[in-house]
């Protein structure tokens, strides 16, 4: 019989919160009137852009605001109890037991000097099981439920010894191993492939209805939402604009801007106005790889025997799940690493996108000195207008004006300094562009805004795309040709519609029936 | 709270102003006017107590012990700075490249400069300028080299983190050279690590000139520096104390202001985003 009063377990009534200075007493507010309940034993979607206090949200419950975040107002009633009037004391209490939490980044959540028994111990001491072997015990169930066949192996490996799924794992077997009553997953999946993010996701459903557990899960991934949660909400500048049931809300929105996120989120090439450009198979490869073997030590190479070809005008998709080689092959053809075997480019210059926002600009530099750097760094001595004219156009081509030359990286948000990558490369006007996973630290709206432009650049000046991801979707949507990529080796390649119907190689299967199970039938 | 961070930071940053601003200021007058010559001796006024004449009083030669306070602080100043100087520069020529190319370069610099850190500092400097001979720039030298692994070791341990972000592989995809990626791509964003070394390693360097000084290895009679006028007082400490007073109380306001800037930067550049 369910208890009526704990059918909803957490309450946030609400709930306003800003980082309020001493210049500024009273700043937009982060969070305003945040105001939902979550129901016992539910999995709730909170979907919405970067930036509009998804994650806020998520620590005002945790107990782990940054620095300077004050609330404003509102209360948290965690199973009746007030979280914002609580002691710190009492709050850490609560931290781990009943409310558990896992992060985006699952190699910076692990002490990467422990091993990964003691990492898990950590929670147990913290919440005072002081019988050693209890504890074993304990953590070596965790880990074969997290689907570790072998616990006893894993315990005496480091962080860095396990794959991104399988140091996912462990942090929700860390977060399980308390049962706590209220799981909080911020991005959990995004930083790993499809095919584990369907074990993860399947893994966290398992554990709900085995555990009896609450779930809130942070995505900006519409899809993994659709097929995990019970309800969603969608935040918008710090607010909940829409909440439903999942289907309800995902197939048919009332609301205009939960539409506008599906839309983006669909990547459909037709609204989006994706239009690629048209190729002709009969000229020569742009970029032919002949037996291309590569490695980081000279001792084991990751890649084995690459034989690759990229066609002018051509966007070509490289898929595979992590691990497969991608990242290793394009810092092969980029030149960064050592090979063996040939690779014959027929311009000068490859320009490259990455796939982290954050690192892939100086901090130390304003965007101006940036977009010069590519001409000092390939030598080309051009008179002061002719740069400026060279600056202006390339931003002006991906879509930024003359305010921002001046400003510094950490000015731009995630999807602008993804825009001055691209100028970067645009810069020397290369023929080949290697854009390695562009899209995935994007939320949905600014991946639809770059893979749009990748398209523009691609149909308005023939560039050529070596498009890694694994994003399925999008190769589907933009390019014709795709390459299948497994341990270090081309397993399949094609036109892209004959690869994604009907797949051959065992890893493309693989891949696609995670995406199937992820997107659904979409 | 940020708030309290940045105000605590801009309290020890303006104390640490004012303390240094003191020595610069005595500096500055020192170039354009002292009083008195400050190595003119008079005998007739020997050890006199402070007085409208001689604002600090005399010392045991009849010298104004004001117009020798000014012109130390000028050679304070000039060998922590150019010794400073010397030292990040080495720093930065070893530091990155062991950083940047790894391997053997790297173990072959580090062996180098870890050998020097062996020797305690002030020895190493003592016998240099023993060998060398006992002048200013013997000083400023030996200084600088006895600091510069201090300095290579920061700036290594910042190019070892900084090399594997994205924007270093960019930069070698548009095919910067080496050199270009460690000076303007690299070095730029050590500033955080480089700052709070550079004003530290200005107020050790102070107290090493003087500790050389003291022992008669630094600056050379007849010039003044602080160092030299303390050894000199240590005799009249009972009778005279006036000519261990002043020159000790501008060493105390040079190395705490320094150290005041220094905490505050590292407050600062700690909060800030990188």
């Amino acid at each position: 019989m369910p208890d009526i009063r704990h059918t909803h377990i957490l309450k946030v009534h609400h709930l306003s919160l800003s980082f309020p200075t001493r210049k500024n007493p009273d700043p937009a507010p982060v969070l305003n009137d945040v105001d939902f309940s979550v129901r016992d034993g539910e999995i709730l979607g909170l979907i919405g852009n970067s930036g509009s206090g998804k994650t806020m949200t998520a620590m005002a419950i945790a107990g782990l605001l940054p620095e300077g975040a004050v609330i404003t107002g509102g209360s948290i009633k965690f199973a009746g109890r007030d979280l914002v009037s609580m002691s710190a004391k009492n709050r850490r209490k609560l931290a781990g037991k009943d409310i558990g939490v896992i992060f985006q980044e699952p190699m910076t959540a692990l002490d990467p000097l422990m091993k990964i028994g003691k990492n898990l111990e950590e929670v147990l001491i913290a919440h005072g099981e002081k019988d050693k072997a209890k504890r074993h015990d304990k953590i070596c169930s965790m880990l074969k439920t997290v689907g570790f066949p072998d616990p006893e192996s894993v315990i005496t490996r480091y962080p860095h010894q396990l794959s991104g799924g399988q140091r996912q794992r462990i942090l929700i077997a860390s977060a399980a191993l308390m049962s706590p009553r209220l799981l909080i997953c911020d991005e959990p999946t995004s930083s790993l492939d499809t095919v584990t993010t369907v074990q993860i996701l399947g893994l966290l459903k398992d554990l709900c209805r085995s555990m009896h557990m609450t779930i809130l899960f942070i995505s900006h991934d519409l899809s993994a939402v659709k097929n995990f949660c019970d309800r969603v909400m969608v935040m918008k500048e710090g607010r909940i604009i829409d909440k439903d049931n999942t289907m309800d809300l995902l197939s048919h929105p009332k609301n205009g801007y939960t539409a506008e996120l599906l839309t983006n989120a669909r990547l459909d090439p037709r609204i989006l106005g994706l239009e690629r450009a048209m190729v002709d198979y009969t000229k020569s490869p742009i970029l032919m790889t002949h037996e291309l073997n590569a490695g980081y030590d000279n001792a084991r190479s990751i890649l084995k025997d690459v034989d690759l070809k990229i066609y002018p005008h051509e966007i070509l998709g490289l898929i595979g799940s992590s691990g497969c080689g991608k990242t290793t092959l394009t810092k092969a053809i980029l030149g960064i690493i050592p090979h063996t075997g040939d690779i014959k480019y027929k311009d000068s210059h490859i320009g490259a996108v990455f796939q982290d926002p954050v690192s892939c600009l100086n901090p130390a530099h304003t965007i101006r000195w940036h977009l010069t750097e590519p001409l000092k760094a390939a030598g080309i001595k051009l008179t002061k207008e002719e740069t400026e004219k060279r600056i202006l156009s390339a931003l002006f081509e991906v879509g930024l004006d003359e305010k921002y030359l001046n400003r510094r990286p950490r000015q731009l948000s995630g999807g602008q300094r993804q825009r001055v990558a691209i100028a970067m490369c645009l810069m020397l006007d290369p023929k080949l562009i290697v854009a390695d996973e562009p899209f995935s630290s994007l939320d949905a709206s600014s991946a639809a805004e770059i893979l749009k432009l990748l398209t523009d650049i691609n149909r308005e000046k023939g560039t050529s795309f070596l498009l890694i991801t694994h994003n399925i979707h999008i190769v589907r949507q933009i390019a014709p040709r795709v390459v299948v990529m497994d341990s270090g080796r081309i397993v399949e390649e094609g036109l892209t519609g004959d690869i994604l119907t009907s797949p051959k190689s065992e890893a493309a299967i693989k891949l696609l029936t995670a995406e199937k199970e992820l997107h659904g039938s979409n | 709270m940020k708030t309290k961070k940045s105000s605590l930071s801009a309290a020890f940053f303006i104390t640490g102003l004012i303390l240094l601003g003191i020595v610069v200021l005595a500096f500055l007058i020192s170039i354009v006017h002292t009083p008195y010559d400050p190595n003119l001796t008079d005998v007739t006024a020997k050890l006199q107590a402070p007085s409208s004449a001689h604002l600090f009083g005399t010392d045991n030669f009849g010298r104004d012990v004001f117009s020798r306070v000014l012109s130390a602080s000028k050679y304070t100043i000039f060998i922590s700075f150019a010794g400073v100087f010397i030292a990040a520069f080495l720093g930065i020529l070893t530091g990155l490249p062991a950083g940047y190319f790894g391997g053997f370069k790297d173990r072959a610099i580090m062996l180098f400069n870890n050998s020097i850190m062996c020797f305690p500092g002030i020895l190493l400097a003592l016998v240099a300028v023993a060998v060398f001979g006992a002048s200013m720039f013997n000083v400023v030298w030996a200084l600088g080299l006895v600091f510069a692994p201090t300095f290579a070791r920061v700036i290594r341990t910042g190019t070892l983190e900084i090399k594997e972000r994205d924007y270093i592989t960019q930069a070698k995809v548009m095919g910067a050279s080496p050199v270009r990626i460690m000076t303007s791509h690299i070095l730029p964003n050590l500033m955080p690590q480089l700052l709070p070394a550079t004003v530290i390693g200005l107020a050790n360097m102070t107290l090493f000139e003087s500790g050389m000084s003291y022992l008669g290895l630094g600056v050379q009679p007849p010039d003044a520096s602080f160092g030299k006028m303390l050894a000199d007082a240590q005799a009249y400490m009972t009778g005279a104390p006036w000519l261990i007073i002043f020159p000790a109380l501008m060493l105390i306001l040079y190395i705490l202001g320094l150290y005041f800037i220094s905490e505050g930067l590292r407050i600062t550049l700690s909060g800030g985003d990188n």
